[in-house]
Formats: C-alpha cells, sequence, structure tokens
C-alpha cells in the first residue's frame, strides 16, 4: 500500500489526510495536538505529535519509506526547509510543499520538488472561471 | 568589515553593540516594528532596517552584497537557515553564520550547507554545566566551537599521579601538558620532570577525551 507522510494539520492538511486514509497509509506529524484532534475519528492513520523540523521526528514517521510527502504548515520557511532536507537525505521522489510566497519559491525551486503556490492556484482557477 | 545581522533579540543586539564598538559597520535587521523603531532612536551609528530577512528585497535593502559576514540570529531556526542559503546562493556573502537555537535543529544547518552554525544552547549547557561541578579543574581556553580546549588541573594529594614523572604516566592520546605552576615558578615539563601535590597542570586536550585526561590526573570526575 502506499504510503504518504503529511507534515502540517491545517485546513488543507487535514483534507487531504482524511481523504487519503481511505485508501493508503497516511501519517500525519503537527506540533499542535489540538490540530492533530480535529482529524476526529474518522481519520484512519497515524498522528504524531512532535516538530517537524526535528529529524528524530521524521524518522519516527517513517519517512524513508514514504511515497509522497507533502509539507503544508502555514510557515513557508519550515516547509521549504524540511522539503530540502528530506529530498536530500532520504531522495524520496514526490515532494510537494506550499509556499505562499512567489519570490521563495522562484529561487527554492529544484528539480523534484512541487511547490505549490495558493496565491497562484487561486488566481488561476479564478480567471478560468470568468473566461 | 561590514557586517549584517538578522534579528535583534539577545544575541543578535549585544553582537551588533560590541561589533560597533570594535568600529566594524553594523546594519541590524528585525521583523518587529515597535523595537525597530526604539533601536533607531537609541543606536545613532547602527543601521536599522525593519523587515523580514527571509525576503530577497530586505537582505538587498540592507546592502548584503556589501557584507563581508551575515550573522543570522532569529529565534527561528527555519528562517535561520533560509537567510544564510539566501546570502550564500543569491548574494554570494563570504561568510554566513547562524544561531542554532534548538540543537534538535542543528542536522537541517548541516544538510542545508550552513557552514557556521553556532549551537548556542549546548554551549551555554556546557558552561554551566562547567561552573555547577566540584571538580579542580578550569577551562581556560576553548577553542574551535569547544572542540580544543585547554585546562587548568589542580591536582590534589590523592591524584594519582603524585610523585611520577611524565614518562610514567600514560595521557590519554590527543592531549598535552603544556605546563606546571609550582608556587612561583612555571616549569615546561620533559619526560623527567615529576607532579607534586598541590601542582597546577596546564593542558590541551580535545574535548572527547577531557574527562579521561581529568580522570587520569585526578583519579576521579
Amino acid at each position: 500500500m502506499r504510503y504518504t507522510v503529511i507534515v502540517g494539520c491545517g485546513k488543507i492538511g487535514r483534507e487531504l489526510a482524511l481523504q487519503l486514509s481511505k485508501t493508503e497509509n497516511v501519517v500525519m506529524v503537527d506540533k499542535n495536538s489540538r490540530a492533530l484532534n480535529s482529524l476526529g475519528d474518522d481519520f484512519n492513520g497515524k498522528k504524531i505529535w512532535a516538530d517537524a523540523l526535528d529529524m528524530n521526528t521524521l524518522d519516527v514517521a517513517g519517512i524513508k519509506d514514504a511515497n509522497t510527502v507533502f509539507l503544508l504548515t502555514g510557515n513557508d520557511n519550515l516547509n521549504l526547509v524540511v522539503g530540502k532536507v528530506i529530498k536530500r537525505k532520504y531522495g524520496i521522489k514526490k515532494v510537494s510543499l506550499l509556499v505562499n510566497d512567489d519570490i521563495k519559491r522562484k529561487i527554492f525551486q529544484e528539480v523534484g520538488l512541487t511547490i505549490i503556490n495558493r496565491t497562484n492556484l487561486m488566481v488561476g482557477v479564478l480567471k478560468k472561471g470568468s473566461a | 568589515m561590514y557586517i549584517v545581522i538578522a534579528g535583534a533579540g539577545r544575541v543578535g543586539l549585544v553582537l551588533a553593540k560590541k561589533l560597533r564598538e570594535d568600529n566594524h559597520q553594523v546594519c541590524l535587521i528585525d521583523k518587529d516594528p515597535n523595537l525597530c523603531q526604539t533601536l533607531s532612536k537609541e543606536l545613532k551609528n547602527i543601521l536599522i532596517i525593519f523587515g523580514d530577512s527571509t525576503y530577497p528585497d530586505i537582505l538587498k535593502e540592507a546592502k548584503i552584497d556589501k557584507a563581508d559576514v551575515l550573522v543570522s540570529a532569529t529565534a527561528c531556526d527555519e528562517d535561520n537557515v533560509i537567510i544564510c542559503n539566501l546570502a550564500k546562493d543569491l548574494f554570494c556573502v563570504k561568510r554566513a553564520v547562524a544561531i542554532v537555537n534548538d540543537p534538535k535543529h542543528l542536522p537541517l544547518y548541516k544538510y542545508m550547507g550552513v557552514d557556521n552554525p553556532v549551537d548556542s544552547t549546548s554551549i551555554i549547557a556546557r558552561i554551566v554545566e562547567e561552573e555547577a561541578s566540584f571538580t579542580d579543574v578550569m577551562t581556560l581556553l576553548s577553542i574551535k566551537k569547544g572542540r580544543l580546549s585547554i585546562v587548568r588541573v589542580d591536582i590534589p594529594q590523592e591524584s594519582p599521579v603524585v610523585n611520577k614523572s611524565l614518562q610514567e604516566i600514560r595521557l590519554p592520546p590527543n592531549s598535552v601538558l603544556v605546563s606546571i605552576l609550582r608556587g612561583v615558578d612555571i616549569i615546561i615539563p620533559s619526560g623527567t620532570t615529576k607532579i607534586f601535590p598541590g601542582d597546577e597542570v596546564i593542558a590541551a586536550t580535545l574535548i572527547d577525551v577531557e574527562k579521561d585526561l581529568i580522570k587520569t590526573l585526578i583519579g576521579k570526575i
């Protein structure tokens, strides 16, 4: 079964985790226990209450066996740093992360790192809708 | 030299003042508007810039391309890593030094190519540990982030090395006795020099064998 690690249990992370956990193994990492609890009883995956900047946490989350990693915290810099380290240390092919600032997205872009900008995405959708 | 410091917290601020006293040009960046306002009134000869140092525009405003050194001293480790990366890759700053707030985050700095992470918490912990211990050992000097230290050891009566000459004493590898202070005399020891109770021994040692050296000289830790 596919194995996915998600860091950041905000609105997007939570929804993604709930949907993916129906068909694959999902591990959610967040440093806020309340955010983790918001997943509710229906969540069929593992929850880890810890700091993602600590490499130990990533090991506990079994990151080296993950097929996909999503970094979805509200902190651009954290998403970038953790994303790059995962890529360099474990060589995971699919790493997707949220970066809301376009300048940083361009600077830190690298092969194998899918950097998603929420603003760009919304603008695209809105433009399509108005056409 | 021109030095840019990101983050006007305790470390950043003290460092800025110190460097200014030593006649360096200093620029201090912080993202707290109130703090920046207060500091710009208080510190006339330091350039204060208000902004988030993880944005290239702010670093550019601080003329980072002219800087000899960048010091990243914010309270967020992820920010420090990003700032150092920007300074090196985008602005080709020769030397980037970063404060590590949480020792658990140290590996991140290494994977992200930050050459000079200063693990402040561990360094302070080591100093406090030293101050709190009751042994007759004092670190006189720490070199290379504490990897090499020069220590002074007071030789007690019951020490196993008392009345032995240096060639009879087996010191751990990577440590050496530099000199012996006996009353007013300073002795540069040779193989036949003997150690007596009350001597103060000055030794140079790598940090990982420091405990072994002390054990050899005092008999206990």
